[in-house]
């Protein structure tokens, strides 16, 4: 069973999603329009992996950037006008391209990764707090006691919905 | 912070639902007037751009008016100008998002539609002006049965490698920040729509694990975009100065090239969120504080655009080589566009200056026909350096003169009309003005009043 409660402060929302947190409730989610500033602290959500992503993009980008080039100048050597075979100055301008390149695109897995997306099952999902309203949810064992501390919290309105 | 909140609103704040059906209303309901629009958009886009395409592609690319030594024309300049037009709006979205400026957030999901649209137009030009379509691909690294590989010390591979970066990015930037706004459209809407956007926002539901993930992802393609797009139109500036042609070798390009294309594109967002306040009924979300800004930001590109001019002409004047302060008369004074010159002098230097006036910059009318004559101007900036320079290097005996053909002219009028068309398909799938950014600006709905 899952308890879906519906706010309409975020700041009332923010508090009842930290003394959910403070009890020791397990399987508390935030809906909200907006990302909310005190959410990550509220639910204690640290420095996030995409970070990760983009640096691991960044570094393969940069090897395989330069790699990519100095591979394909050497695979026939084309002499003009005695410059350098293997030149760093444009080389490294393929190298930044392409540092950039594999890093948003690394970043764009590590969103999808970390973000648990695409999940285009259906999931405990109110609409309206894509508009206005901020929605905590609890799933499982700590419904009961949650209920109480939603209650006192200032929650609008409280629903049940049976676990999909 | 709650002076700029009440500034950021003309009349009055909207509510966070009205937010969701002033934008999401904009999107669904469609008149007449825009099936019209769009049709004459597309119809001239085919007439003007497509049909003297495939006439060039039958006859060859002998009919553009390019010729020795004019080997580069008009296509050349508007692939500059539309990658230029390109600049502002990734750059412009990228840099106020780190600078955390409030007033970007209901204007940056239109300029960078800008963007990703004028870079496609300038990718078209690519191929226009390869002459040879068909081997375009070739400028890729593939490994192929000829054992060729792309010359990476061209400055052309440069080309290739950062506009792909670029529009790859940029796709990306204006797709994850609208993820939660396909997630509001889909709440709202039944059938086909409701599933179509269902799956595009990828079943986004706003917990704050995603927002949390989006924040870092987004401020991460925001850091990575910035550096990208100054690149972008460095290495287009090297296509031209690391020739020796006289009135292109210069080592100021770069720089001259990112600041002109910032210039423009600051002044296409200004005649872009004319359109949308006219004609999307945006009024509400796009008013005084956005165009007292832009405007401001436009009157220091072009002050510095000038300084740059000066500087260019200057040191070329100042190096006392012939052949440099030859192609420096021949571009101002004596050549056949020395009207174009000062046509873009007067409206890119001069008509800007009008903006040091409040009452010009608040004024959304005079500001449409500043950002459009400013965009004129850039144009034109672009087709002098490509027309002068190009058709007169070091030998007098093989001097010439480049005229653009009709075919050139034609695919030339046919680009805007392409932009025109692919913007008017953008309204209507992606929400023109950001909701969850928009509500951001709002007053926070909290029940206790915040201190700080």
């Amino acid at each position: 069973m899952t308890l879906l409660a519906s706010f309409a402060h975020e700041d009332a929302a923010l508090d009842a999603a930290r003394a959910l947190r403070e009890k020791g409730v397990a399987d508390v989610e935030l809906f909200s329009p907006i990302p909310l500033h005190g959410a990550e602290e509220a639910l204690g959500l640290g420095k996030s992996w995409v970070r990760v992503f983009t640096l691991v993009g960044g570094i393969l980008g940069a090897i395989g950037g330069f790699t990519l080039c100095v591979w394909t100048a050497t695979r026939f050597i084309l002499p003009t006008a005695g410059r350098a075979i293997i030149a760093l100055p444009p080389y490294l301008l393929i190298t930044y391209e392409s540092t950039i390149l594999l890093g948003t695109l690394m970043t764009l897995l590590g969103f999808f990764v970390v973000g648990r997306l695409p999940a285009w099952r259906d999931r405990v999902y109110r609409a309206s707090s894509n508009v206005d309203r901020f929605v905590i949810s609890v799933a499982g064992a700590g419904a009961p006691e949650a209920e109480e501390i939603l209650r006192a919290a200032g929650a609008e309105s409280i629903e049940r919905e049976s676990a999909s | 912070m709650s002076a700029t909140r009440e500034l950021m609103f003309d009349h009055g704040q909207p509510s966070y639902s009205e937010v969701n059906t002033d934008v999401i209303s904009a999107l669904t309901t469609t008149t007449w007037r825009y099936w019209v629009t769009l049709g004459i958009s597309a119809g001239t886009a085919l007439l003007f751009f497509v049909a003297p395409w495939i006439y060039q592609i039958i006859v060859g690319v002998g009919a553009a008016g390019m010729n020795r030594n004019a080997m580069w024309g008009t296509y050349l300049s508007n692939f500059i100008f539309w990658i230029g037009l390109s600049h502002s709006g990734t750059l412009l979205s990228a840099v106020l998002h780190i600078t955390q400026s409030d007033w970007r957030k209901s204007i940056y999901r239109s300029a960078e539609a800008m963007t990703l649209f004028s870079l496609m137009t300038a990718a078209m030009f690519v191929m226009v002006h390869v002459g040879r379509v068909w081997f375009v691909h070739w400028t890729f690294p593939f490994p192929n049965p000829m054992e060729l590989w792309p010359n990476f010390r061209s400055p052309l591979m440069f080309d290739v490698m950062a506009i792909l970066t670029y529009l790859t990015a940029s796709s990306v930037f204006i797709y994850m920040g609208s993820l939660p706004d396909f997630a509001a459209v889909r709440d709202r809407s039944t059938g086909l729509r409701r599933r179509i956007y269902a799956v595009m926002c990828f079943g986004w539901r706003g917990t704050a694990h995603e927002w949390h993930t989006l924040g870092w992802a987004y401020t991460f393609f925001a850091v990575l975009v910035i550096p990208l797009a100054v690149s972008v139109h460095s290495i287009v500036s090297w296509d031209f100065a690391m020739s020796t042609v006289p009135g292109l070798h210069h080592t100021i390009f770069a720089p001259y090239f990112v600041c002109g294309a910032i210039y423009s594109g600051t002044a296409g967002i200004v005649t872009v969120m004319w359109m949308l306040r006219r004609f999307m009924g945006f009024g509400r979300y796009i008013g005084q504080l956005h165009i007292d800004n832009l405007s401001k930001l436009l009157l220091v590109l072009s002050l510095i655009w000038t300084y740059i001019n000066i500087c260019e002409n200057f040191s070329g004047w100042y190096s006392g080589t012939s052949e440099e302060t030859v192609a420096i008369w021949y571009r101002i004074l004596e050549g056949p566009f020395w009207w174009l010159y000062w046509e873009m002098i007067a409206f890119c230097a001069v008509v800007p200056l009008l903006l040091f006036s409040r009452r010009i910059r608040t004024n959304w009318n005079v500001m449409l026909v500043i950002s459009i004559l400013i965009n004129i101007g850039m144009l034109t900036e672009r087709f002098i350096i490509v027309a002068s320079s190009l058709p007169r290097k070091f030998l007098p005996d093989v001097f010439g003169t480049y005229f653009p053909s009709l075919v050139e002219i034609s695919i030339t009028v046919g680009s805007f009309a392409i932009f025109t068309t692919l913007f008017l398909i953008f309204v209507k799938v992606f929400p023109a003005v950001s909701i969850y950014e928009v509500k951001e600006t709002l007053n926070p709905l909290r029940k206790k009043e915040a201190h700080s």
